[in-house]
């Protein structure tokens, strides 16, 4: 049997489950046009058909937190997986695969540090490190 | 040695006179004064070999290269075989010795009619001077491209900083112009030493080595359009020649003695020397369209010469006119054509020269170039329009003088081979008293003009300073005229050498 | 790891020491002028490694890293060059009211970055020098942010930095992706008997093609351009100096030896692609360049023509005799040298004439009206670099031009040498107007009203100066090394 052939007896369920994807969330995006019956009332464009009526733009700012957040998540976890790397070869990398492994968790280390001092894992807003400081100095 | 020793003493002269500009203008004038009185003494020791020893200037006819009174070499950039190669013939030492001379006249009339930022303008005129002495000496490729541009630089400060009203656009013109052209030309040359590298394996931009290079005949036709557009636009002539009449223009005097009297002279340097021995060949097949553009620009220039009212942009016209006889000359290629373009070179250098620092002083005393202003000068300013009489009946040839030796030559040597062209370039023997006289016609005599009424009598006539200055090149073209063998003596070995690199050698 | 390879390796290990050394400094004491003498140690020393190393042949430091004469010498020229575009800077920083030391750590990582990828001869280690790099500079455009009318400015720049990079980094992993799925192999060598041959499948094609679209985005090829005008302008002029010097050389250096070693050349229909690549920048960065006011952008439009005048001498890597692609591989190197000292002056006298306490750059060409008659040395200077970009015989610009014109004509690209003389006169009228500019008569008054030109700036200004005149007089030092760095390409 030739390479393609192969291919083909291995990915034919792959294909199968895509195309079943596909129909299904069609099905499910396209049924409720024709199943579904239209009004057009004054609540109907809103987010919350019964519900509190929302207030001001949606468009508002994020704080930054929530994207050091993120950050702090995507540097600890990719640690994580070259960790999980270098723990597959312990044995095989020996000590001069600790001391590279050790000289990467320290610069980490060094980052933390770093964002520590420079406030990073200081959540708060702006305002409320100015009512702390306020109610210090009082 | 001197050719390196002239061409070192420029650029130091010239950034010693940039820096003590700073401390004061008259030190920075007379340092160059001094600077170029050495690099004339150096220029006139080059006629020493042949002082001492006159039969070096008697025709080597085993001697393909002509005779060389100098030569300087000197490994450069081994990488890529370019050497730093000066050699002098007879040419050479003429336009070279012109050079300086008017490189003198310029620093006499830049004397009092520049008066912003001095220091940097001797700087940039001894540069020029510098750049051009090293093209009437550089025989390799790369050494003579690279004087080629380090003249321009200087030249371009010199017109879009002292410049008159215009000069930032005619600068821009300018410099576009000669440096768009001169990249062709850096192709060109580029393009031969690699065939020439192919056909003998080694790199080399030397003239010597490139000499005879086998062409294909369309390729090298190419080439040598590379080399003489480059060429054609320095000269100028038509059909590029639209940045000369506003480079001139607008320069200040200096610029204008040095761009007509000297830097027009490399574009007609580089036909002669570069164009027809390197493509012999193609320079033969292209002849007819050659000395076409030659005669066109004869005539056309000086019909547009003839419609000018700003006094120099009309002597800008008549240098496109007089350069189209150098053009015919050479593309004639004998030995009476090529002497004659050569005197026409010298005579032209001076006579432009002189005319431009005559409509610098005119418009110095008067504030003004057009023509309609003036009129009626000669009895206001005797001594100016005596000298203006001179210049112009020396610009429409009369015999006796330099350029008539030259246009003489030419028309003679072209008529020998080219009669048509000889006899319809000979038309210009009738247009040019025509711009001319209308020249002095217009500028000096008849009534004063109204915007000129009751300012005549306030302006002074011509002083010693410049009296000197003029009256220097008046000699030179008298000289020229009367006895024209003092400089064939020093072309004839030269050309009779370059003359067996052409066709029909 | 073996001892020797770490030897290979100390001045990248230098370099990754100090940005951690600088960081843990800043943690607990900031103070510039130490951060900036920590950084200018750490470059000599590792530049002093390198320079060390040389001549002892080629050294394959892990798969990765390779550190033979043509990866040292780029390494010094990277080393070098941000060394004179950090001292640059001090005095900028120094009057700027943003927090300093981050730039020399920020600074310090992208160094790290651009050597990792000029000693790269595996896609892994390459993919990681340029995020290194690309990912310290878009923070380094965007963090220094000063004055309500730049904010904008500079915020957006780091933006569509950021987001450009972005994508062209994932073109690039892609194109990597496709040509591992082919041939299983990712080191360039590895590629060598495989890329180009008539059985090359579709796949490493489209991924080589993929690469290079890339990295074109990093080298800001038309038509992959848009960012660069808006970027060099965004960006504070000291980063601006580093971005089109150290960022546009590094990959470049790379990308001559991917081609040479992965035998990428054979690909024609790529060639081919490359040559209107290279016709679209020389005429659009020109053309462009012409219509602008703003020094910066046009600086920004003429890197992108030099850029295209740098692939004239790439393709004619591609061609066949083997002495004209060794011209040609030299040409590549020696112009990128000569582009980095012409850019780093005209960058370093903006950045000495910039007042950012005022959050103002000289940018405009008010602000270099009747420079030279106020500030004649730094105005020469500027002179000197403009004459050179323009490709004026004396200068290093010049001799690079003529390498290049000589490569384009051993190879007779004939298309590529007219676009190049057509390219490079138009070049002549932005450059020359400037000048001009220069030389006319100063407002009275004037724009920029510093009194003095610090120590650190005109030292390395009168430096970058000489170099840039000598290297025009007397080229033939930098050829032979030039030379010697490119004969291990093969």
């Amino acid at each position: 049997m030739s390479y393609g052939a192969s291919l083909i007896t291995h990915l034919w369920p792959l294909v199968l489950f895509l195309v079943l994807v596909i129909g299904l969330i069609s099905l499910m995006l396209a049924g409720p046009y024709f199943l579904g019956s239209r009004r057009n009332a004054r609540a109907t464009g809103e987010p919350y058909e019964c519900g509190i009526v929302p207030v001001g733009s949606a468009q508002y700012h994020v704080p930054i937190p929530f994207y050091l957040f993120a950050i702090f998540f995507v540097i600890f976890d990719l640690e994580a997986v070259f960790l999980f790397a270098w723990a597959v070869a312990v044995r095989e990398t020996g000590w001069a695969g600790f001391i590279e492994a050790l000289v990467f968790i320290v610069i980490l280390l060094v980052a933390l540090l770093y964002l520590w001092r420079l406030g990073a894992l200081d959540w708060r807003t702006f305002r409320q490190k100015r009512d702390r400081a306020s109610v210090l100095l009082r | 040695m001197q050719l390196v020793w002239i061409i070192v003493c420029l650029f130091a002269g010239g950034a010693c006179a940039g820096i003590a500009g700073r401390i004061s203008a008259d030190a920075s004038r007379w340092l160059s004064l001094a600077t170029l009185v050495v690099a004339g003494l150096l220029g006139l020791s080059l006629l020493q070999p042949s002082l001492q020893d006159p039969s070096v200037l008697i025709a080597g006819s085993d001697a393909p290269q002509g005779q060389w009174l100098h030569l300087v070499q000197a490994i450069w950039i081994p990488h890529f075989g370019i050497q730093f190669l000066l050699a002098a013939d007879g040419i050479s030492v003429v336009l070279i010795l012109l050079t300086l001379f008017l490189g003198f006249i310029a620093l006499l009339s830049a004397w009092k009619e520049i008066q912003q930022r001095v220091g940097f303008f001797y700087f940039n005129l001894l540069w020029t001077l510098a750049g051009v002495v090293g093209i009437f000496a550089a025989l390799d490729l790369f050494l003579f491209f690279v004087f080629w541009e380090v003249m321009l630089i200087p030249m371009f400060l010199i017109i879009s900083i002292w410049g008159h009203e215009d000069r930032h656009y005619a600068a821009m013109k300018f410099f576009i112009y000669t440096q768009a052209s001169s990249l062709l030309l850096l192709a060109a040359m580029l393009a031969l030493v690699f065939i020439h590298w192919q056909q003998t394996d080694s790199l080399s931009f030397s003239w010597f080595d490139l000499l005879g290079l086998d062409l294909d005949p369309g390729l090298g036709m190419v080439l040598m359009l590379g080399f003489f557009i480059a060429f054609l636009v320095k000269l100028p002539g038509v059909p590029v020649h639209n940045w000369l009449p506003d480079a001139h223009t607008q320069a200040p005097t200096p610029g204008s003695v040095i761009l007509a009297g000297i830097l027009l002279k490399t574009g007609a340097y580089g036909l002669l020397r570069f164009i027809i021995p390197l493509f012999p060949d193609a320079a033969a097949q292209f002849t007819p369209v050659a000395l076409t553009l030659g005669v066109i620009s004869i005539l056309y220039a000086a019909k547009l010469a003839f419609a000018q009212n700003d006094i120099k942009r009309l002597i800008a016209y008549t240098s496109i006119s007089h350069m189209g006889f150098v053009l015919i000359g050479i593309f004639s290629w004998n030995a009476i054509a090529l002497q004659g373009a050569i005197m026409q070179m010298v005579g032209h250098g001076l006579s432009s020269a002189g005319l431009f620092a005559l409509a610098g002083a005119l418009q110095h005393r008067l504030h003004t170039r057009a023509l309609d202003a003036m009129g009626g000068l000669w009895s206001s300013l005797p001594r100016l329009a005596a000298v203006a009489m001179f210049f112009a009946i020396a610009a429409l040839g009369l015999p006796g003088l330099g350029n008539f030796v030259g246009e003489f030559l030419v028309l003679l040597g072209t008529f020998q081979v080219h009669a048509t062209t000889a006899v319809v370039s000979a038309l210009a023997m009738v247009v040019a008293p025509i711009y001319a006289l209308v020249l002095l016609q217009k500028g000096f005599f008849g009534p004063p003009s109204a915007a000129l009424a009751g300012k005549v009598d306030t302006v002074a006539d011509f002083g010693s300073r410049e009296l000197l200055m003029m009256g220097a090149m008046m000699l030179g073209l008298v000289i020229l005229g009367l006895f024209p063998r003092l400089v064939t003596v020093y072309l004839q070995p030269a050309l009779a050498g370059l003359q067996q690199l052409g066709w029909g050698g | 790891m073996t001892m020797t390879e770490l030897h290979a390796l100390l001045p990248i290990i230098v370099i990754a020491g100090i940005s951690v050394v600088l960081m843990v400094m800043t943690a607990f004491f900031r103070h510039q002028r130490l951060a900036s003498l920590i950084t200018y140690g750490g470059f000599i020393a590792a530049a002093v490694l390198v320079a060390g190393q040389t001549g002892s042949g080629p050294q394959q430091a892990t798969p990765l890293l390779i550190m033979d004469e043509y990866s040292r010498f780029f390494s010094l020229v990277i080393l070098v060059t941000s060394l004179a575009a950090t001292m640059l800077a001090y005095d900028y920083l120094r009057r700027s009211d943003v927090f300093k030391e981050e730039y020399y750590i920020l600074l310090s990582l992208a160094v790290l970055g651009a050597v990792v990828l000029v000693s790269s001869n595996h896609f892994a280690a390459f993919f990681i020098g340029i995020e290194l790099m690309s990912v310290s500079l878009f923070a380094m455009v965007g963090y220094m942010v000063q004055g309500r009318t730049r904010r904008a400015v500079t915020l957006e720049a780091s933006v569509k930095y950021m987001i450009l990079s972005g994508v062209s980094s994932s073109f690039l992993l892609f194109g990597i992706a496709l040509v591992y799925a082919d041939f299983g192999v990712l080191s360039f060598s590895g590629l060598h008997s495989l890329l180009g041959l008539h059985s090359t499948s579709s796949y490493s094609q489209i991924g080589a093609a993929m690469i290079v679209v890339g990295l074109a985005f990093k080298l800001s090829w038309v038509p992959f351009h848009m960012w660069t005008p808006d970027v060099y302008e965004g960006a504070p002029v000291p980063v601006t100096a580093f971005l089109a010097t150290v960022s546009k050389v590094s990959v470049f250096a790379i990308i001559v030896r991917f081609f040479i070693e992965s035998g990428a050349f054979r690909l024609e229909a790529l060639v081919q692609a490359l040559v209107w690549i290279a016709v679209l920048s020389m005429l659009v960065g020109n053309g462009l360049a012409l219509l602008q006011q703003n020094i910066k952008r046009l600086l920004a439009y003429s890197s992108i023509a030099h850029l295209g005048y740098l692939m004239v001498a790439f393709i004619a890597i591609a061609g066949s005799n083997l002495a004209n692609t060794n011209l040609a591989v030299e040409a590549t190197a020696f112009y990128l040298v000569a582009y980095i000292v012409m850019s780093l002056i005209a960058f370093g006298i903006i950045t000495t004439l910039s007042s950012p306490e005022r959050a103002e750059e000289a940018e405009t060409l008010a602000h270099f009206r009747g420079l030279f008659w106020q500030k004649p040395g730094l105005a020469t200077a500027m002179g000197l670099a403009l004459l050179s970009l323009a490709g004026i015989p004396l200068t290093i610009g010049f001799v690079g031009k003529f390498y290049v014109f000589a490569a384009g004509v051993a190879g007779q690209l004939w298309l590529l040498v007219g676009v190049l003389i057509v390219g490079s006169a138009l070049g002549l009228y932005y450059y020359l107007r400037l000048i001009m500019e220069m030389c006319k008569a100063p407002d009275t008054e004037p724009a920029i009203s510093r009194e003095e030109t610090p120590l650190e700036n005109r030292v390395v200004l009168s430096a970058l100066g000489l170099v840039l005149l000598v290297i025009g007089i007397f080229p033939n030092g930098l050829i032979t090394t030039v030379h010697a760095a490119v004969a291990v390409l093969r």
